[in-house]
């Protein structure tokens, strides 16, 4: 009876799993549809594509934190669709390529920020907020482009052009500005996210690394750690703070009221875009000035 | 919905699990191991993130975890169907065990744990072919197990006694059903998650069980409530923004209310 049974279940079974076949669908459209996995990445995909691409960010609202990102059938559907999908990689959305893996697509390019930039898992992730693999990024960009779209390659080359010499001029002069006059003075921060910016302006980054990337991590930080920083809050020794208000727990909180209270200034940055409407460089570069302005007060230069 | 693979391979991997579960999960009520089988599927927690943690994928921890679960929970009750009480005990110190085990595993990770709560609630996004195809190697050995032992299974589970007097080895087909019952979890947790593994394990078979005592239409029912709520339930979570293990248990849910309405309606 049971054997008779589980027999007929098998052959249903057997029937749904190969009944269906997995051909996936072209989109036949002049322009590149790309994918950026952050809005950071697609908001520089979309400045330099123009009117020849069309772009879709998938975390895009600034209450959300990537990290702990969940993706929605919707995300799934958008990243199917994608003849150009960028993704951070280094463990920061993790989901990303899963999603690529179970939707496979001739034809598609993928760019993984860590894999050109040479992060491995582990690494700092935030590659944004290195004004150096930003660069890289804008040419790696650029290159798929024109492999993927040879016809308008003198365009792309074009917005390329525009986009490093004209787009991010006031942020690549500020980074060189910050880096002239305050190169060396000792920093604070509440995570990991401000390391590679702070490398780039010649920051001393005195914030024990372990509390960093636990912070970043959602991990719990240890409490010789916190000591730490609250003598260096307490004795002045950094000239600023600097903390991601998008990821801020009881601890950061705490810091930043100890700071405050020292008569350290205190300056925020983001994890994604913010506001959600602006671009990487209007974002960045009020970012670069809110720091610039905590230099100036802390150090009267 | 059919253009995407994605989907299709959601939609095959979610037919192959409502079958396993439904076939176990109906012989599993009958059995009274509930909570053996929400202690298994408690286990596919820490399984996962062990897994992602020494960075292999997370099927292994799956399988390995909730079926290993599974040989130590046989191996200690020895297969004592009468000794129900010291069986629970021992079922929920081994689940405890298990979700400290989980916790320790996702705070080791060095890095982001990806989603802990797909793991813990499902998801059904980024299912690959190969996924698909190791679902549906363990789901046919696992009801090819079942074809052969059902019918002593049965038996040994309606009346134990009677079951040994006639030469049937109780003891040994119950070591045999947890470690089945293992495999079905460590299958069914992967698209729910390891929290609503009951909704395709315990809820079509409740609900089939309330329908009809007969064995086979019973067992036949619970098989096309699991599939029938398993693939609406991926509709409904294709659509809309919010999250597959809500839509599967909810109508999973529903249809048992439903099933205590027809009973109360036409007694």
């Amino acid at each position: 009876m049971s054997i008779r049974l589980t027999a007929a279940g098998l052959a249903i079974l057997l029937v749904s799993a190969t009944g269906c076949s997995t051909a996936s669908k072209s989109t036949a459209s002049g322009k590149i549809t790309v994918v950026a996995a952050e809005n950071f990445w697609g908001s520089i995909a979309l400045q330099l594509g123009g009117d020849h691409v069309t772009e879709t960010s998938v975390i895009i609202n600034p209450d959300t934190d990537p990290h702990a990102y969940e993706p929605t059938a919707k995300d799934a559907r958008t990243i199917a669709n994608a003849k150009y999908v960028i993704v951070n990689g280094i463990g920061y959305d993790p989901w990303a390529p899963k999603l690529l893996a179970a939707n496979p697509v001739a034809g598609r390019t993928t760019l993984t920020v860590g894999d050109l930039v040479g992060v491995k898992e582990g690494g700092n992730p935030h590659r944004w907020y290195s004004p150096a693999d930003v660069h890289k990024v804008i040419e790696q960009i650029t290159a798929d482009y024109k492999r993927l779209d040879p016809a308008d390659a003198s365009y792309f080359d074009q917005r390329k052009t525009t986009f490093e010499t004209q787009t991010l001029a006031p942020y690549d002069q500020l980074v060189a500005a910050i880096r002239a006059k305050y190169a060396g003075t000792p920093i604070g921060a509440s995570e990991s996210i401000v390391s590679p910016l702070a490398d780039a302006l010649g920051l001393t980054m005195l914030t024990p690394q372990s509390f960093l990337k636990a912070t970043s991590e959602g991990t719990d930080p240890t409490a010789g750690d916190k000591t730490t920083i609250d003598r260096q809050i307490g004795t002045k020794q950094i000239k600023i703070y600097i903390y991601n208000s998008q990821n801020s727990t009881p601890d950061i909180a705490a810091q930043v009221k100890a700071a405050k209270a020292a008569g350290i200034p205190v300056t925020t940055v983001t994890e994604t875009l913010a506001p959600a409407g602006s671009t990487f460089e209007q974002w960045q570069t009020t970012q670069l000035q809110g720091i610039q302005n905590a230099l100036a007060q802390a150090t009267g230069k | 919905m059919w253009d995407y693979p994605f989907m299709v391979n959601a939609f095959r991997a979610g037919a192959i699990v409502a079958v396993l579960a439904g076939v176990t999960g109906w012989f599993m009520v009958l059995r009274r191991q509930t909570f053996a089988g929400h202690s298994l599927s408690i286990v596919a927690f820490p399984g996962a993130a062990g897994a992602t943690l020494i960075g292999v994928g997370a099927a292994y921890g799956y399988f390995g975890f909730c079926v290993g679960a599974a040989v130590v929970l046989a191996l200690a009750t020895r297969g004592r169907a009468g000794h129900r009480a010291q069986e629970s005990a021992l079922t929920g110190t081994v689940q405890a065990f298990a979700l400290a085990c989980g916790l320790l595993f996702v705070s080791l990770y060095k890095g982001f744990l990806d989603g802990t709560t797909a793991l813990l609630f499902g998801t059904f996004l980024g299912i690959t072919e190969g996924q698909v195809m190791v679902l549906g190697a363990v789901a046919l050995t696992v009801l090819a197990t079942l074809a052969v032992i059902g019918r002593p299974l049965l038996f040994a589970t309606i009346d134990p006694d009677v079951a040994t007097a006639r030469g049937v080895p109780v003891r040994a087909l119950s070591v045999v059903f947890l470690v089945l019952l293992g495999a079905a979890v460590a299958e069914a947790a992967q698209i729910t998650g390891a929290l609503l593994v009951f909704a395709l394990l315990v809820v079509p078979a409740a609900t089939a069980q309330r329908l009809t005592a007969r064995p086979v239409p019973s067992l036949l029912l619970s098989v096309l409530i699991g599939w029938v709520v398993t693939w609406a339930g991926l509709a409904a979570a294709y659509y809309s923004s919010y999250p597959i293990g809500f839509y599967v248990t909810s109508f999973a849910f529903a249809g048992y209310l439903l099933a205590h309405l027809v009973r109360w309606v036409r007694p």
